[in-house]
């Protein structure tokens, strides 16, 4: 690796201030550091400055507030999986940090790190744009939020300017415990990117036993992550059958747009994603009966 | 320069070193502990396994700073000069390893699995094991051996 400097952030508002002293160089924020090293080592174009916030205290949190589930940017993919709040709301999120890396670069690697990447097969986006998630962004002219699928321009690209930090992740509180479910395909179990990944949830009307607020979230098949509003305006107020599930996952197929590259081709892919789509849909559901309130489990 | 000071394998070690050091360098460059080893270099392989504050990380994604005031636990902190750590023993009499570069990010990434999860299923195995990289055996070994270790714990435990 080139030389550069290491600047210690004590917290989030200690880590803007060091990214607004260092504005002439080529800075870097490093979280977990998982995928920023291994660039460095490769990457021709390294940074002057790092700007290590790995012990910002305030950035570690997974918290419940009025606002939702408050998720901070450091907290890394394993504590995702062993967290109860998480576990217990979303176990969709639990199975998409589970997909991630090894144990290894789970314990280091993080939330917001996964995200600033901007890579558009990322595991832990998908159930969160589904979920209409917010991400914090804390900059030299104070805190905003934005919602995470506006947070990605393009491959690699993202919203954040070069003195801001995505802060925290934000579940709206209208979301909170709303069934979902992630699913990946690799090409092998362990450390694989993914070809397609896609979330899907809705809440149940149980009168009538209709789709409520239904989203799906695509991965690996755009520029960026993508929602499939065809698919959801399907299935929105529909009766839930799985004729409905087969239906919506080929609507989202459509709604794919994927390339062909070394890793599949843009068929393979659409048709991962209708499948994948509807298999998202049916382990909501099934996910949906298990958390219905009052329901006596048999 | 930047100046670190760490616990590894329990004993106090300070340095010197640039900034853009990783653990792994410094293990085996300053410390002269060569256990863990230089494989891919972008945290693919495990072959750099060790343990930092009770958790498996690769040391070659760490920056000195990140790892400085930590406590790390390498292959060397396992055995002590005349006897070997149970999971070394168990890996020598399964015959688990055959060049054995990837030895010590192996037995340090089941020593972290079996400090959190005693007895693990051979699933839990591999996922631990997924992060490590093995080109000579098949791996069926190792997960003989881990469970063989875990066993071992469990029956000690119960005589205890």
């Amino acid at each position: 690796m080139r030389a550069f400097e290491v600047f210690a952030a004590k917290d989030s508002n200690h880590a803007v201030a060091l990214l607004a002293q260092h504005t002439g160089v080529k800075v870097k924020v490093l979280a977990g550091g998982t995928d920023l090293l291994a660039d460095l080592k490769f990457s021709p174009h390294s940074p002057d400055v790092i700007v290590d916030i790995s012990r910002a205290q305030d950035l570690k949190d997974i918290t419940l507030s009025e606002d939702g589930l408050s998720i901070g940017t450091l907290v890394t993919h394993s504590q995702i999986m062993r967290s109860p709040i998480i576990r217990e709301m979303f176990p969709a999120l639990v199975d998409a940090a589970h997909s991630i890396g090894a144990v290894q670069t789970r314990n280091l690697g993080t939330l917001g790190g996964n995200l600033v990447t901007g890579v558009p097969s990322m595991d832990s986006g998908p159930t969160l744009i589904a979920l209409d998630a917010q991400v914090t962004i804390a900059g030299p002219s104070g805190r905003h939020q934005v919602p995470l699928h506006e947070f990605f321009l393009g491959p690699r690209k993202t919203i954040l300017k070069h003195d801001e930090l995505l802060a925290e992740i934000v579940i709206p509180k209208q979301n909170l415990g709303k069934p979902a479910d992630f699913l990946k395909f690799g090409l092998r179990k362990g450390q694989a990117l993914s070809l397609v990944n896609v979330a899907a949830c809705f809440w149940v009307d149980w009168e009538r036993n209709t789709f409520v607020a239904p989203a799906i979230a695509l991965g690996a098949v755009a520029p960026k992550i993508i929602r499939t509003p065809q698919a959801e305006a399907y299935l929105e107020g529909r009766e839930i059958t799985l004729e409905a599930m087969v239906e919506a996952g080929h609507i989202a197929s459509t709604e794919a747009r994927p390339i062909t590259d070394f890793r599949a081709s843009a068929e393979y892919r659409r048709h991962l994603v209708a499948i994948l789509s509807r298999r998202a849909l049916e382990h909501a559901y099934t996910l949906a009966k298990a958390k219905r309130p009052g329901e006596i489990k048999k | 320069m930047m100046n670190v000071t760490l616990k590894v394998n329990g004993e106090t070690r300070t340095a010197s070193v640039p900034a853009e050091t990783t653990l792994l360098k410094l293990l085996r460059e300053s410390f002269n502990l060569t256990g863990a080893k230089l494989g891919c270099d972008v945290g693919d392989c495990g072959a750099c396994t060790v343990i930092v504050d009770g958790l498996p990380v690769n040391s070659c994604l760490m920056l000195v700073n990140q790892a400085d005031g930590r406590e790390v636990l390498t292959i060397e902190g396992l055995a002590s000069t005349d006897r070997l750590h149970p999971l070394q023993k168990v890996f020598e009499d399964f015959g688990s390893l055959q060049c054995g570069f990837c030895g010590p990010g192996i037995i340090m990434s089941a020593k972290a699995l079996l400090d959190d999860n005693p007895s693990p299923t051979v699933p839990e195995i591999r996922d631990a094991l997924g992060g490590n990289l093995c080109r000579c055996t098949g791996y069926a070994k190792m997960i003989e051996a881990i469970l063989s270790a875990a066993g071992a714990r469990e029956t000690a435990d119960k005589s205890a």
